[in-house]
């Protein structure tokens, strides 16, 4: 089943088209790892996606409701307020610098927007977010504030941090990307496995050894543009297209 | 010896009454300069946020008046509002609204609230972007964001800015005696007059500087109580 279908997507800021008649669909449990060199708009899809940033034109439709659409006279129109709300909370984020708030604990980052968004009560939220602290190995952390956490242990809490709002999707805009190559491991750990208890998952990144090893789907975007779409096995070992070949070589070059 | 022996003298005798009354009628008027600072700090802090948020709002008409507001707070003495807030209406109008006490809290406050609404912009506009991101994307509204998100970090940051204005205006409200407010300066000033020695100058000294020591005290426990993070 498709949780996410994005058609004809358009963004641009003034001259500069970051994203053209972009289009993808993500299937219900499945994990799509998104490469690509930087300033393709890679993680740009994942802004538009979490409504951080305003798409031009195109349709966004995430769990069968319509976020977005093109309107007849061609510009994007948005679900109302409220609608938008729902269709957000059914997507979590986690960015390429955490973002954890650094006046809370550990605890506090993960149980506030259960217990004032969702209205969920306070006891119940500290539970889950023990757990959730307990799954990503971290329930001695509870009470450290994020500047006492290292940058892999800190993109963790940000990991359950969007857990903790229950939500269909989880969106990685680089989660690696920030850390230290040692501290790279122990989340990637946690991604991988999430992907094993089949939570959907777009990823963008620059590890390549996460999108062949986990992704069911690499995309390979360039200037906006898909450039191609398959199993990570066939993008990795058989890949159709020049240039998805020379990046792909280029990374394994470096290394 | 000889100082033990002046000192024993000046218990019970005329010297120590007038000594004891002079200190009296001077901390009189601390208690009144201290009025004015509490009053002013009381209104001028809040107030001084909803000028911040004004002033960066992207509304010209709302941005641009309070731009203006902050320029002419800013830019002209402190005295001299105090007396055009206290002597306009009168000139304008025919007749007075309100006191002299009142007409230098309005001064005040107003002049204060330019100062920190520039420093409450300068702490909101230094919180990092991704901040704002993280809360939009949890489901938090505008408002929520603002006071759970970002506003506790932004006091963390501008404890030491405001500090600097709070201490100032312990001392400012010595300018309120331009208006005869019977503050602790105008208090001083006439018992130099009367006594013809400056005895009373040195002492109005000795407790300015009393007060911003409990003011810095009071200061250096708040950072220390929101510098339990980074």
């Amino acid at each position: 089943m498709q949780i996410i279908e994005v058609e004809g997507l358009c963004k641009s800021y003034g001259e500069n088209t970051i994203l053209s008649d972009f289009s993808f669909k993500v299937n219900e449990g499945e994990v799509i790892a998104v490469i690509g060199p930087s300033g393709s708009g890679k993680s740009t899809v994942l802004r538009c996606l979490s409504l951080l940033e305003k798409i031009d034109k195109g349709k966004i439709t995430v769990g069968g409701k319509v976020m977005v659409k093109t309107s007849k006279d061609g510009k994007a129109e948005y679900a109302p307020e409220k609608e938008l709300k729902k269709i957000k909370l059914r997507l979590g984020m986690v960015f390429q610098n955490f973002n954890l708030f650094p006046h809370f604990t550990a605890l506090r980052n993960i149980t506030e927007a259960p217990v004032h968004v969702l209205g969920i009560p306070y006891k119940e939220a500290e539970d889950t977010a023990m757990e959730l602290l307990n799954k990503i190995g971290l329930s001695e952390k509870v009470n450290s504030y994020p500047c006492q956490l290292s940058g892999g242990e800190s993109q963790r809490v940000a990991i359950a941090r969007a857990l903790a709002m229950n939500p269909d999707i989880l969106l990685f805009d680089e989660p690696t990307s920030a850390l230290d190559p040692e501290l790279t491991g122990e989340v990637l750990k946690v991604m991988r496995n999430l992907a094993a208890e089949n939570m959907t998952m777009v990823v963008v990144t620059h590890e390549m050894g996460f999108a062949r090893d986990v992704a069911d789907r690499v995309i390979f975007m360039e200037k906006g543009k898909i450039i191609e779409e398959g199993s990570s096995e066939n993008i990795f070992t058989n890949p159709a297209n020049e240039r998805t070949r020379a990046f792909i070589r280029g990374f394994y070059g470096q290394e | 010896m000889l100082f033990m022996e002046q000192l024993i003298g000046f218990f019970g005798s005329k010297e120590m009454d007038a000594f004891i009354a002079q200190w009296g009628l001077l901390l009189n008027g601390a208690f009144v300069s201290l009025q004015i600072f509490v009053l002013t700090l009381l209104f001028s802090l809040p107030l001084g946020l909803f000028v911040a948020l004004g002033r960066m709002s992207a509304k010209k008409w709302l941005s641009k008046p309070l731009e203006i507001y902050i320029l002419i707070m800013r830019g002209t003495p402190l005295l001299l509002q105090i007396m055009f807030i206290y002597f306009a209406p009168y000139y304008i109008f025919g007749k007075s609204y309100y006191g002299r006490f009142a007409a230098v809290i309005i001064a005040f406050s107003i002049n204060y609230a330019a100062y920190f609404a520039e420093i409450y912009r300068g702490g909101i506009e230094s919180i990092p972007h991704g901040q704002y991101e993280a809360a939009s994307v949890l489901g938090f509204t505008k408002f929520q964001a603002f006071t759970r998100i970002i506003l506790p970090q932004v006091i963390k940051r501008i404890i030491p800015a405001v500090g600097n204005e709070v201490i100032t205006l312990v001392k400012d409200t010595a300018l309120a005696n331009i208006i005869g407010v019977s503050e602790l300066f105008r208090v001083t000033k006439n018992e130099t007059n009367r006594t013809a020695t400056v005895t009373a100058f040195f002492y109005a000294g000795i407790i300015y500087l009393a007060l911003n020591w409990i003011v810095t005290k009071i200061l250096n426990s708040l950072e220390k109580k929101f510098g339990y993070y980074k």
